[in-house]
């Protein structure tokens, strides 16, 4: 299998192409069958592949072979590849499975499945590359492709804004990305990860520490850190499937890939270590507060995303990225569970996203709701579940890199920002299992017509709760030597950190004080929500204007929207009305100069042309003069 | 100089002798017939590509050595011979609508193109001074062809009296640079520079001067101002035609200038080009977004390409250079796709408001898909040339430590995909209202639907598997700066 490892691809292209070309026309129906047979395929190959146990690169062709800039198109695959590619084509694969019921009467179905497996095929050419022109190559394509599916339902003007959002936002910190590219070929000569992390060492440092935090922008902009997470919430526009996808398995977890992937460029100044957990401690912060108070049921579960890579990225600046890693994996499971599970509930609900108008649903929806639970229960890293273990160990991960002596002690501050967020994090997922499901409805009608979704909906959810309940357990007890530990063990740039003091008193304690301060969450949403109608006002009672704050998420679109887009615009009018509007301004000024000074009514002659010379005079005028000056 | 090596010069021999006979045979065809003239004018084109095979690999000064055939010019040469054979092939609907005097049409296509040629072979400023007002000459009458037009006259008027004053800017900057030097041609001038360090004010002047005078045949700000006017108002082949042949001939002037001639003094302009560069991107990019209008889009987006390119003027040097030649390569592909898109569309149905595109994505798949293809790669995406050659170019430049330049570069090209969404917006998505709901589909000429998958072909052929492309640019790049 490693000789070929381009089959793995190859199975979701194949989809692409075929539902692409033949699916409008002549598939229909059967491109979801098709869709979720090429991602299962490439589920396989990988399992095939983890099976065999062999790992290494592979050359597929010589890309660029002249000069200055050689670059060989390869597949890197080892640990870290291998458990990227069980995720992402894993939980993919039941996504697809899911949206043939949930897409079942959408008159675009097999448009749907062509950009679904063409999606999943850029996610898995993102981690399996061996360059970072590659990397580069499919991290834009996993954009247009977003683009192109969160702005699916495109009579609708949200959507299309939706989209489009989440393109610039994520082009913004591309920009980062690019840049960082050209500095490490200019510095090391060369694009392939190992020739460059071969190289990090001898560098100057802080040259690297640069490269290091523009690579941090790119992951910010597609894993949706503060300040470019903007594009997130607005992405639930798509279809809830492809929230799913893109929340749990495909795009966000990108960044998260990235910095674990570039770990020998992190590591050489602490400084970029640093800047990546300060970014995701307060990230899983901001964002859990946002979540607190959203009424719209897939905001709040966006809102969550956001925070829970906060945390990743903590993770990854306190060096545990094995930790990170971990929870990238049960958060794909629990979030794409509590995703489709949305759905079901929308699906059920005629379209209704907003929590206000659910209530009582437990009785109607038993699967789903059974499923949730689960999942919420994962979420708040109740123990055994999965999140339980993943999310301990990043705040333990943290708190260790704060107290060691080779550590930082600010990590001390993000380990209590992280424990904050989990605080509110069971609080609003309590508070959204209780608004949804328990209590009485609060629109009798819609609860009367709502019906349990169809098995093929039903099933991945039951499979993803099996893997949110127990995969953390599988994968990673005991704490550090689990299965996931020693696997990625071997992957190359995976460090620990030494630690200093008695770990296992500190990891019991640190594990009862993050479970507390779930169980307390989940409790205080309880109080607040079990009886009668919500009063999330009642939080907001002990400051003024708090829930008016989180609820418009802290102005950030806003400020985004009036601070920078509409300068462009204007600043884009300006220079326009300059060009077109002000040369014919002035020509009429002197034509009326001209005719006021002269007196006569004689026809006035405003030709642009004069005035385009005079411009070209002048910049030559200009340009000459400013090179005197300054040379 | 011997006779045999006017076997060299036989692909420009070809052109003017293919342009002389569109020109009698003119006379003999009936009006309705004219249009279709374009087919002989299109195969002169090709076996004049055919007879530069002969070129390959030679080194050969000329004319006492005014002219310089190398893989340089044979990039360019080649270059300008595909631009006229589509612009040709794309043309005959047009002209059928809005063109008389076919005839006279496709033969000055032909010498202008025959002018471009020349430029790029010129090591001497006369001569390459000469093969420019031969081009421009050529577009005078071309841009103001559509002789009913008000637009088309206007845009005459207003490129000649441009074009004559950026003549004159760049005579004037000649004479200066002959003044103190002593000399019109390259090497000697490159020689008297490493005798003589700095010639003072009067050089200064002259090379400013000169900077100026290209400045406006690339359409750099603050030289621009003719662009958009002149495009929207020129038919709409010789648009496409000025906006890659016309620009591309250009920067070939300004690369062997610098390369041969400037090359001791280049550190002095550095900063001052790349100043230029960044403010023609910026500029191009942000009023390309208030655009309505398709060919002023195109015409803006065209001003912001040139700015890219003017980066890898900025950073000159072997590697640089390699990534201009694959860009303008790319770009030549690129926006020729656009432009016959806007061209086919427009001969359909007689308009080109980006509104007006509304439903296309139903009416006609091709058209559609390389208009994308086309936009996609103007705006730098992977998989298509636009990508590929910026990246090779960026990454060249990045070795001028310019780092501003880079960076003000990339983030110009990252965020201008915003516009280009936005037409690609109107023609796959937006949807049509009833009544346009029942306009038919379109039905495009055979030859249409050929030259329109070729130029989409080529663009994704370089943006995917470039290796041929950057094997010919490295090998043009060579004949200037040896190794």
């Amino acid at each position: 299998m490693i000789e070929h490892p381009w089959l793995i691809p190859l199975a979701p292209l194949l989809a692409f192409a075929i539902n692409g070309l033949l699916g409008p026309r002549y598939l229909k129906k059967a491109t979801g069958v098709i869709g979720s047979a090429g991602i299962l395929a490439a589920f396989l190959l990988t399992v095939w592949l983890w099976a065999e146990g062999e790992y290494g690169e592979a050359t597929l062709f010589e890309w660029l072979a002249s000069g200055s800039l050689a670059i060989n198109i390869g597949f890197l695959v080892d640990e870290l590849t291998v458990v990227m590619l069980l995720v992402v084509t894993g939980v993919s694969f039941l996504v697809h499975v899911y949206s043939i019921g949930y897409m079942a009467h959408d008159g675009s179905f097999a448009r749907f499945f062509a950009w679904l497996p063409l999606f999943v095929f850029s996610m898995v050419m993102l981690v399996m590359a061996n360059n970072f022109l590659s990397l580069f190559v499919f991290w834009e394509l996993v954009g247009v492709c977003s683009y192109l599916l969160i702005g699916f339902w495109h009579d609708r003007e949200s959507a299309n804004n939706a989209a489009m959002k989440a393109f610039l936002v994520n082009r913004v910190g591309d920009f980062g990305f690019a840049i960082a590219i050209f500095m490490i070929f200019w510095n090391f000569r060369t694009l392939e990860y190992g020739a460059v992390f071969a190289q990090v060492g001898q560098a100057d440092p802080e040259t690297v520490l640069v490269i290091a935090l523009l690579l941090f922008v790119g992951a910010m902009g597609k894993s949706a850190q503060f300040p470019l997470h903007i594009w997130l919430p607005d992405a639930m526009e798509g279809p809830t499937p492809v929230s799913a996808l893109i929340h749990a398995a495909t795009m966000v977890t990108a960044g998260v890939y990235m910095v674990a992937r570039m770990a020998p460029i992190f590591e050489v100044h602490t400084t970029a270590l640093l800047v990546v957990g300060g970014v995701g401690a307060f990230t899983a912060l901001f964002a859990a507060t946002i979540a607190v108070v959203q009424t719209d049921i897939k905001r709040v579960l966006a809102y969550s995303t956001v925070s829970q890579l906060g945390l990743m990225f903590l993770a990854l600046g306190a060096g545990v990225y094995t930790a990170a890693i971990f929870h990238l994996a049960t958060h794909a499971f629990f979030k794409a569970l509590l995703f489709l599970g949305s759905g079901s509930v929308i699906h059920a609900m005629h379209d209704e996203q907003e929590m206000t108008r659910y209530g009582g649903l437990r009785r109607k929806l038993k699967w789903t709701y059974g499923t949730f639970l689960v999942g919420g229960l994962a979420l708040s890293a109740i123990f055994p579940l999965a999140g339980f273990w993943s999310k301990d160990e990043i705040l333990a991960g943290a708190f260790m890199r704060g107290a060691s002596l080779d550590g930082d002690g600010l990590f001390i501050v993000f380990w209590a920002l992280g424990l904050a967020a989990s605080l509110l994090t069971a609080f609003y997922t309590f508070r959204m299992v209780i608004m949804t499901f328990h209590g009485d409805p609060r629109d009798a009608e819609l609860h009367e017509r709502a019906h349990e979704s169809p098995a093929v909906m039903v099933a991945p959810l039951a499979l993803l709760a099996v893997l949110a309940m127990g995969a953390g357990a599988v994968l990673g007890f005991p704490p550090e030597h689990g299965l996931i530990h020693d696997f990625l063990h071997h992957a190359p740039g995976i460090l620990h950190f030494e630690l200093t003091g008695n770990q296992t008193i500190i990891a019991i304690s640190l594990a009862v004080i993050s479970t507390a301060v779930a169980l307390l969450g989940a409790l205080g949403a309880y109080m607040i929500y079990s009886r009668g109608a919500p009063r999330a006002e009642s939080i907001g009672q002990f400051v003024p204007g708090m829930h008016s704050l989180l609820y418009r998420k802290y102005h950030i679109d806003e400020i985004v929207n009036y601070g920078i887009v509409a300068t462009t615009k204007v600043l884009g009018f300006i220079l326009w009305a300059i060009d077109a509007k002000i040369v014919d301004g002035i020509a009429n000024l002197i034509g009326w100069t001209v005719r006021a000074l002269g007196g006569a009514a004689r026809q006035v002659q405003t030709g642009q042309v004069q005035n385009y010379v005079f411009l070209m005079a002048l910049g030559a005028v200009v340009s000459v003069g400013a090179l005197m000056i300054f040379r | 100089m011997n006779g045999s090596d006017f076997a060299f010069l036989l692909p420009e021999i070809v052109l003017v002798a293919t342009a002389i006979t569109v020109w009698a045979v003119d006379f003999f065809t009936p009006r309705d017939r004219k249009p279709d003239l374009a087919w002989p004018a299109a195969a002169g084109a090709l076996v004049a590509m055919a007879f530069l095979a002969i070129s390959w690999g030679e080194h050969r000064e000329m004319f006492l050595g005014t002219l310089r055939l190398d893989n340089f010019s044979l990039f360019f040469r080649f270059l300008f011979l595909t631009v006229a054979f589509f612009v040709i092939v794309g043309s005959p609907g047009y002209v059928r609508r809005k063109l008389r005097n076919a005839g006279e049409f496709y033969g000055l296509i032909l010498m202008s193109t025959v002018g471009a040629m020349g430029i790029v072979s010129s090591r001497e400023f006369l001569t390459a001074y000469i093969s420019l007002e031969l081009v421009a000459f050529g577009f005078y009458v071309l841009v103001s062809h559509a002789r009913h037009e008000a637009r088309s006259n206007e845009a005459g008027a207003k490129y000649l009296i441009l074009g004559a004053f950026s003549s004159g800017l760049l005579l004037f900057g000649i004479s200066l640079i002959f003044g103190a030097t002593g000399s019109t041609g390259y090497a000697a001038i490159a020689a008297a520079l490493e005798t003589t360090p700095d010639f003072g004010m009067v050089w200064t002047l002259g090379v400013a001067l000169v900077l100026a005078g290209l400045g406006f045949k690339v359409a750099a700000f603050p030289f621009h101002s003719w662009a958009p006017d002149v495009y929207e108002g020129a038919p709409l082949p010789i648009t496409a035609f000025l906006s890659v042949g016309s620009k591309a001939a250009g920067f070939a002037f300004l690369i062997r200038l610098f390369a041969e001639g400037l090359f001791p003094v280049l550190d002095d302009w550095r900063v001052a080009i790349g100043v230029v560069a960044v403010l023609t991107m910026t500029f191009g990019n942000l009023v390309a977004i208030q655009q309505a209008n398709l060919k002023r889009l195109l015409a803006y987006s065209s001003i912001a390409q040139a700015g890219y390119i003017l980066v890898g003027v900025a950073t000159l040097n072997a590697d640089t250079t390699s990534g201009m030649l694959l860009h303008i390569a790319g770009y030549t592909a690129t926006n020729l796709g656009a432009f016959l898109v806007v061209i086919y569309f427009h001969n359909l149905t007689g308009k080109e408001g980006i509104d007006d595109l509304r439903g296309l994505y139903r009416r006609s798949f091709l058209l559609t898909l390389v208009l994308a293809v086309s936009l996609l790669s103007l705006a730098g995406m992977p998989l298509f040339a636009g990508f590929m050659t910026k990246f090779y170019l960026f990454t060249a430049a990045a070795a001028s430590q310019l780092w501003w330049l880079i960076a003000l570069a990339v983030a110009n090209s990252i965020l201008s995909v915003y516009y280009y969404l936005l037409v690609l917006r109107q023609a796959f998505i937006t949807p049509e209202s009833e009544e346009e709901e029942q306009r038919p589909a379109f039905r495009l000429p055979s030859h249409a639907r050929a030259t329109l998958s070729l130029l989409m072909v080529l663009v994704l052929w370089i943006g995917i598997y470039p290796s041929v492309f950057v094997d010919a640019a490295e090998a043009g790049s060579r004949a200037l700066f040896g190794g």
